[in-house]
């Protein structure tokens, strides 16, 4: 069991760094805000502390927590012009972000040594740890998702009309889900410089954001359960599967439309409203009768106006 | 005393072309008032217009006397604003209980960080408004299909999931928009008594409705829309008989 552990080590950090971004891709995802930042404020918390550690001789904790503020400030003051914008959008102004903070990396060599990335970052980001943190996020997004904030993210994600006409503010949530969005992906980028010894700029380019993205549709935008079950499926596949490994992104692509065109909410969340509509129909049997769809036509113009007609 | 909700000489023009031209209504607390009128006449628009979705190119909306044309739908919401979708609109993949709850929203007392973490008073409130939204599952007949998905339910549970939402938001006015499309006649008769009794406590409901039987028989007063203009007005029998209105309908 320790030796299994020992030789796919490197593997779990790498499942669990990707866990914290793909639940960054997920809240915002789940409050309908089309964010594609997750990669960059991920290249911004790792980058913060990586540069504190090697150049400035921070202790690694303050600056982990220091990379992680830094997501948290960049998001929140780009959520406010963010929020006034939507859907196709809010992808672009956020893949400019990425951008911007890409090239930051690439060619402002002074600070981060371009394309060489940062090296010597001492490993102190360890498996107990990085796991500690993902608990901890999951437990506060359980939470977050099962109250009023969650409750309001779901409206809006399904229906702004409605949304607005429960008093609920659209931007305001957004803003929420944006900041928290930048926070966890901070949160991701910093383990990830301290669990690597080293980071270059390519990490957190167009791959990066796929794979947050790919990893929540596969696993299912609506719970948190779902961000977890994409890491994991998305990040350990190439590794089992070695001998696939020169056509890994064709592989992903094709999971990723099976994924789309039969299992569209996703693998969790199906797996999860099967098993609670197994469980309603073991609990009242009789239910079952009443939830047998309806053949109320949404509506019949012929009839509606013939009744108005018989009546005049 | 005036009403609840008043229009004066409202219009809405879409590119020059009117959708509601001219339309004044006055909806009293405590009633039922009708509006109809034949596909297209602008009966969406007007409740569109009413709840902030929609601005007035001109006109005014006042709502206890004070002005609220320029109001967003949101601040008209918490003001007390309340609404059903004639092409149903729910949360599918939440539980019925998640989406009548979600109607609370503008009572929610509890902080941004209580709810975020799930602190105590964030779980004290989601359990009353549980309890409470279960009060409302209890007056629709729907308490055993409280943890069923919206979306697995029939068309006649939706609209009433639809109707549990806007209640649960405690309005003052109710504006009801063919609230009993594609129900048969059992179904509407249950939901009429639940509207009465919505009026009955003091909210000014208007409901929208192309079924004329059940319209005659909630309404105290009724106003016929047709291609964007009022045409009639009244006491329900006397507009069925108004032969404007039956030439609007059978399109002689």
């Amino acid at each position: 069991m320790m030796n299994f552990f020992f030789t796919y080590q490197s593997l779990f950090d790498h499942i669990l760094v990707y866990a914290l971004l793909a639940m960054s891709q997920y809240v915002v995802l789940r409050a309908g805000v089309f964010s594609l930042g997750t990669a960059g404020f991920a290249a911004l918390g790792a980058y913060g502390a990586a540069l504190l550690i090697t150049k400035s001789g921070w202790p690694p904790a303050a600056a982990i927590v220091a990379g992680t503020l830094l997501g948290t400030v960049s998001s929140a003051l780009l959520a406010l012009p963010l929020s006034r914008l939507r859907g196709v959008f809010q992808a672009v102004a956020t893949l400019a972000l990425v951008q911007i903070v890409l090239s930051a990396t690439q060619n402002w060599v002074s600070l981060t040594n371009g394309a060489l990335g940062v090296n010597g970052i001492p490993k102190v980001a360890s498996t107990g740890i990085l796991l500690t943190v993902v608990v901890v996020v999951v437990l506060l997004l359980v939470a977050m998702g099962r109250y009023s904030v969650g409750r309001a993210m779901d409206v809006i994600r399904e229906d702004e009309t409605v949304a607005v006409s429960l008093g609920i503010s659209v931007p305001y949530y957004h803003r929420i889900a944006f900041i928290v969005s930048g926070t966890l992906a901070g949160l991701g980028g910093a383990p990830q410089a301290t669990s690597s010894y080293a980071i270059t700029p390519n990490e957190f380019g167009f791959s990066m954001l796929v794979a947050a993205l790919t990893m929540v549709v596969l696993g299912g935008r609506t719970t948190v359960w779902g961000a977890l079950v994409g890491a994991v499926i998305l990040t350990s596949l190439p590794e089992l599967f070695r001998v696939f490994a020169d056509y890994r992104n064709v592989v992903q692509g094709i999971l990723l439309m099976l994924v789309i065109v039969y299992l569209p909410r996703g693998v969790a969340d199906t797996l999860l409203g099967l098993l609670r509509d197994r469980r309603l129909r073991r609990a009242a049997p009789l239910a079952a009768v009443v939830v047998a769809p309806a053949a109320a036509p949404a509506k019949d113009p012929v009839r509606a106006n013939f009744e108005a007609r018989a009546h005049l | 005393m005036t009403a609840t909700l008043v229009l004066k000489d409202v219009a809405r023009h879409f590119g020059g072309v009117p959708a509601v031209d001219g339309v004044s209504i006055e909806v009293p607390a405590g009633q039922i008032t009708g509006l109809i009128g034949p596909n297209g006449a602008g009966k969406t628009t007007v409740v569109n217009l009413i709840t902030g979705l929609l601005h007035l190119t001109s006109g005014k909306v006042l709502l206890d006397g004070q002005d609220v044309s320029r109001e967003e739908a949101p601040a008209l919401a918490r003001a007390g604003v309340a609404r059903t979708f004639q092409n149903i609109r729910l949360v599918p993949d939440a539980s019925v209980l998640d989406n009548v709850v979600a109607g609370f929203h503008r009572h929610e007392k509890a902080g941004l960080w209580a709810n975020l973490l799930g602190l105590p008073s964030a779980r004290a409130e989601a359990s009353d408004l549980k309890r409470r939204a279960m009060e409302l599952l209890d007056r629709f007949e729907m308490t055993a299909l409280a943890d069923h998905r919206a979306g697995s339910l029939s068309y006649g549970h939706q609209r009433r999931i639809e109707m549990m939402r806007a209640l649960a938001t405690k309005p003052r006015l109710l504006l009801l928009d063919e609230p009993v499309a594609g129900m048969n006649d059992t179904e509407a008769e249950s939901l009429a008594g639940i509207f009465r009794k919505v009026a009955a406590e003091g909210v000014a409901v208007l409901l929208i409705e192309h079924n004329m039987r059940f319209v005659m028989s909630l309404c105290s007063h009724l106003y016929v829309l047709a291609s964007g203009r009022l045409i009639a007005e009244g006491e329900p029998t006397a507009v069925g008989r108004d032969p404007k209105v039956v030439e609007a309908y059978l399109g002689a």
